[in-house]
């Protein structure tokens, strides 16, 4: 009885809660390419005006991010000027919940059949280890460590603290700046 | 490195043993396909691979209606279309790919012309286009090692544009894989090496990645058992059919284990060596094989340790104290392509095989990382581990 009671309330929050990580990590995703250079590097082999995209089926959130040249990331929200290039789809929510709540890594949930791949494979390759990259960058380690396959070891603390931070205030202000515009 | 959730597939019908090939009559029969079409290359055709196909056919009142044995090792959308109109104009209704990899693969592609209409496979390019059953279609493997009897991949070059295309649908599975030791007899030794090392491959990364399962685990050791067991005793004696009974079912069992929980960084590397250098895919796998163990072996010591059972038995397994196994492991590996190289110069290094530039070491990295088996890998590949685990298969 109880279960069924709270059955839509933990889907209302799970929704939710995954359309807010996806509205943070598209922010983060844009902060992340403006400031660290390894994830330029990653970023620049993508084509110009390659669009790639988080969905969670059938109809669930989306994450659109565009790769507008120098390995430069822009966040367009849940809506893409054109058909996209890459599509990388959790088949449930409760899967995008797992991953973007940090209990199941984006490496282990590919692994799991949680995902799908729409596009080139060598492109989802590349954006997964993007997505790595900014887990690291914007988690606390001990979660980080959870969320990613290895936590680089490059990333020292202050790099970490630095960047970090400048992640967080980029991902703050784009969020005012949405609010006012 | 426990999985809580997995999945796990596998429809194809496997006919395995003595005088497997007299069931395709009547399985095809089953299928209620009297027409069939043969997809085979000119190098199975030669070695008379093809007769007991034939003749196993005849004898049952199943005739042959078309044969298209100009398969070429990389095969192409045209070849695809051309093979198409052939069963079109024939009216056949059901395939059988006798051959290697470039044979069933366009085997498959084929099936997906011929059941979904159009002259243009690189339309059903993709991951789940394809949403309907094929065909009949049965894969009759003469290599024991690519597995793709039991895969449910196949990859086409489009030659226009200069690309290679995927295509992935569970559809694309045969209704049955034909596994008679007759078809192997005559492989050359440093093929029957190559590919068989390309079987071990499949099942050791399909143990130790990520995306192992209970299931795929045991296909994967019960390959890894027979490969050990019947490769070396099969190069002394080409002509034993019992040992070339179990590197073919090794091979599908292989297929089934790694088409289940994916490869990792051998391949990843094996597919770059193999596009930029052209060496053989299954030398790759042997050339890369312990040295990306030796990479991955902190995060997988438990599993690679537990394959020394498989690889030398339980007398060495029990002697060998646990803390050492994986190392034991990979030094089983290192024995075995030892004792290939001795058998039929199957080499063990970049060097050895005289076909990789040093100077190519950094493409084939770069490359490497873009693949994507490397997602199922235990462990985070950078670039430059990826350059040190080539430095090390150099010399
Ligand atoms: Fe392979």
């Amino acid at each position: 009885m109880l279960v069924k009671r709270l059955q839509p309330m933990i889907s209302h929050a799970r929704r939710s809660y995954v359309e807010l990580m996806f509205q943070v990590m598209g922010r983060a995703l844009q902060a992340i390419s403006e400031v660290d250079e390894q994830t330029r590097n990653e970023t620049r082999a993508l084509p110009e005006g390659f669009l790639f995209e988080m969905q969670v089926m059938p109809n669930g959130p989306k994450l659109i991010v565009e790769h507008t040249g120098d390995g430069k990331l822009h966040f367009h929200g849940d809506s893409a000027p054109r058909p996209v290039d890459l599509s990388i789809q959790f088949k449930h929510m409760a899967h995008a919940f797992l991953v973007l709540s940090f209990q199941e890594k984006t490496s282990v949930a590919f692994a799991n059949d949680r995902m799908l791949v729409d596009g080139d494979v060598s492109y989802a390759v590349r954006m997964t280890r993007v997505l790595n990259r900014l887990e690291s960058f914007i988690l606390p380690k001990l979660v980080a460590q959870r969320a990613v396959k290895e936590y680089p070891a490059n990333l020292h603390l202050p790099e970490k603290l630095i960047s970090g931070a400048r992640i967080y205030l980029k991902v703050a202000t784009n969020f005012v700046e949405t609010v006012r515009a | 490195m426990t999985n809580k959730y997995y999945e796990f597939f596998c429809p194809v019908k496997v006919i395995a043993g003595k005088a497997a090939l007299e069931h395709i009559p009547f399985e095809l029969t089953g299928l209620a396909a009297k027409r069939p079409m043969i997809v085979t290359d000119k190098g199975v055709r030669a070695a008379g691979l093809l007769d007991p196909v034939i003749a196993a056919c005849e004898e049952s009142g199943l005739e042959i209606v078309s044969i298209y044995d100009d398969v070429p090792p990389d095969s192409s959308t045209t070849v695809v279309r051309d093979i198409a109109t052939v069963y079109r104009k024939e009216k056949c209704d059901s395939i059988i790919a006798v051959g290697g990899g470039s044979a069933i693969d366009t085997g498959k592609a084929v099936n997906i012309l011929v059941s979904e209409g159009g002259d243009d496979i690189a339309k059903y390019s993709g991951a789940g286009i394809l949403k309907h059953p094929l065909k009949p279609f049965f894969v009759v493997p003469t290599t024991a090692g690519t597995g793709s009897e039991v895969t449910s991949v196949a990859v086409i070059t489009d030659e226009k544009k200069g690309v290679k295309l995927p295509f992935t649908s569970s559809f694309l599975l045969p209704n049955a894989a034909i596994i008679d030791p007759r078809m192997t007899l005559t492989l050359p030794p440093h093929i029957t090496a190559a590919t068989a090392m390309d079987a071990m491959t499949h099942a050791v990364e399909a143990f130790t990645c990520m995306a192992k399962n209970p299931l795929s685990d045991a296909y994967a050791t019960a390959a890894i058992k027979k490969v050990s067991q019947s490769l070396l005793s099969v190069m002394d004696n080409p002509k034993d059919e019992n040992g070339r009974l179990e590197l073919a079912q090794a091979s599908t069992m292989a297929g089934i284990a790694f088409s289940n929980s994916m490869v990792g960084l051998v391949h990843s590397l094996g597919h770059a060596t193999g596009a930029i250098c052209h060496l053989p895919h299954g030398l790759c796998m042997s050339l890369y094989l312990p040295y990306v163990l030796e990479f991955n072996i902190e995060s997988i010591r438990e599993p690679l340790g537990e394959l020394l059972l498989y690889l030398e038995g339980p007398e060495v397994y029990s002697a060998t104290p646990a803390a050492r196994r994986a190392e034991a492991s990979i030094s089983a590996i290192r024995k075995l392509r030892d004792a290939l190289h001795k058998r039929c110069e199957l080499p063990r290094t970049l060097k050895e095989t005289g076909k990789v530039l040093e100077s190519q070491l950094e493409a084939i990295a770069e490359m490497a990382l873009d693949d994507g088996s490397i997602m199922f890998n235990p462990r985070e590949v950078t670039k430059e581990d990826a350059l040190s685990v080539l430095r090390r298969a150099w010399a």
